[in-house]
């Protein structure tokens, strides 16, 4: 369906300006936790570095879009579907902000495991890596498609990696009592597992804000479903 | 003679509305079927709709719509423009205002209206004002005037304001204290709902917040109808918005779900700014 164009066109330039710079954010985090993630498992010390140095952009975009959103609420007091698009623009910048976090937590926690030989360990990563991975770009393109499926589906997926959080801690809990003189890399290994399951968390956020954006209906905390 | 109509208040004309735990609102008024004409054009088209009880029902929708039109509908003030004319029911506490036997003055009495221009009579005191529509019905007792003419200027958030000086003309007030001196006007006779026609389109933002603030008193103990231009006021004011459009009601829900999340598109292209 083609939205037809504000009567304001100065409108439509706020509204497209603060949705640029929210791809713009999801895009540098993606690619933030891309590089962490390849920078443990390729044992790349650059890419590390390079995942940690992009968290400065988006930490100043997140600034951008309040900022951003604010403005276009004081500016232009906008309702129904534009209400919705910048209320869930001002939401979704922290989710997507914290997944930048996250990766330059992997990032951080790679460097060091990088510093010692590889533990074989490092593999109970690889699925939650493609699952955590898949639920944010999931999430982000359901807001932008506005697409309540696919957003729902993604909300759906978190428990999974979840439940695939608590494998990798029971075995490398396990690893850390057989081999003592590994605590240090098991125990970054289990934070950088936490550190995926936070990003499916934020990725359920966004999910959950997109389907409001996109149909009004509020999914979180389900039980109490609410509509407006 | 045929008997004039009478409907359950309690069962709506239109769609029904709900209260936020979803149980039905009891009415104060009701348009069933309304078309309304000027000469030969046809400004309003089968228009049914329900206005809940001791509540604020704003109607919004763009110039020509009908809006304005519709509301003088409600008190038949619309008799009064030349070669106007009327065709459905409009009912008051489930009783046809234009069956035969209704006299136009009483459905006035009882459905009172403020206009988008304060309009005090100007040779009158701020006192004669607000008690003239008791007078005209024949009301002299000068206690019970008095007493009126207090309990209606505090209504309207003007006694004290004025209560020295109730012996001025009413033209010797501010813009904002002459739109709350007819709203004491129009509430002297003790109407059963008040009708708003733009009330503040001419007022600045801290008359206009007076106004609102005191349509929220009012609505404890009025059904009140606004139409307004201005959005932003009818999501402040209002339990309920009505979007009118081409003489058609095309919504009409409460507030936040019609400025949140409006059914139709044509409704969330009018106040998203998109009517093109």
């Amino acid at each position: 369906m083609v939205i037809p164009k504000h009567i304001l066109g100065t409108f439509d330039e706020a509204l497209t300006s603060l949705r640029k710079d929210l791809l713009m954010m999801a895009g540098l985090s993606e690619r933030s936790l891309d590089r962490a993630l390849k920078g443990l498992l390729q044992r790349d010390d650059d890419l590390c570095a390079n995942a940690i140095a992009d968290d400065e952009e988006i930490d100043q975009l997140e600034k951008q879009i309040d900022k951003d959103g604010f403005e276009i609420l004081l500016r232009f007091q906008p309702v129904a579907s534009d209400l919705r698009r910048v209320i869930s623009a001002i939401k979704l910048s922290p989710n997507i902000e914290r997944v930048g976090d996250q990766a330059t937590n992997i990032a951080k926690r790679a460097r060091k495991l990088n510093q010692h030989p590889p533990l074989p360990e490092v593999q109970l990563i690889v699925p939650m890596q493609a699952h955590a991975m898949s639920m944010f770009k999931d999430s982000i393109n359901a807001y932008v498609r506005e697409n309540v499926e696919l957003a729902n589906s993604v909300c759906g997926r978190d428990k999974q990696l979840d439940e695939m959080n608590r494998h990798a801690n029971r075995k490398l809990t396990e690893r850390m009592i057989e081999d003592v003189e590994q605590l240090q890399g098991y125990f970054n290994l289990i934070l950088v597992s936490r550190a995926l399951e936070r990003v499916g968390d934020h990725a359920q956020n966004i999910a959950e804000d997109a389907v409001y954006a996109a149909a009004a209906e509020d999914i979180r905390h389900k039980g109490a479903a609410v509509s407006v | 003679m045929p008997q004039p109509e009478v409907v359950d208040p309690r069962e709506p004309v239109a769609a029904p509305l709900r209260d936020s735990e979803g149980a039905p609102l009891p009415l104060a008024m009701q348009a069933k079927n309304v078309s309304m004409w000027y000469g030969t054009k046809r400004a309003i088209n089968d228009l049914s709709m329900d206005m809940p009880a001791k509540a604020v029902t704003a109607i919004i929708g763009p110039s020509g719509c009908g809006k304005s039109t519709f509301i003088r509908a409600l008190n038949r003030m619309h008799e009064l423009v030349p070669h106007a004319r009327i065709e459905g029911s409009v009912f008051l506490d489930g009783q046809d205002l234009y069956a035969s036997n209704m006299d136009s003055a009483i459905v006035r009495r009882r459905v009172g209206m403020v206009f988008q221009k304060s309009n005090p009579f100007p040779t009158m005191s701020i006192g004669d004002n607000v008690v003239v529509g008791l007078r005209l019905n024949g009301v002299h007792d000068r206690k019970f005037l008095n007493e009126r003419l207090e309990q209606s200027l505090r209504m309207a958030a003007l006694w004290d304001e004025v209560k020295d000086d109730l012996q001025k003309s009413g033209t010797s007030l501010s813009g904002g204290q002459q739109q709350r001196l007819c709203i004491a006007r129009a509430l002297a006779v003790e109407p059963e709902v008040l009708l708003m026609d733009e009330p503040c389109s001419a007022l600045d933002p801290i008359a206009t917040a007076k106004i609102e603030e005191l349509i929220q008193e009012l609505k404890t103990r009025f059904t009140i109808v606004i139409v307004t231009h201005n959005m932003q006021q009818a999501g402040r004011v209002s339990d309920f918005t009505a979007f009118f459009y081409m003489g058609r009601l095309i919504e009409i829900g409460s507030t936040t779900k019609v400025f949140t999340n409006p059914t139709e598109k044509q409704t969330e292209d009018y106040i998203t700014g998109r009517f093109g």
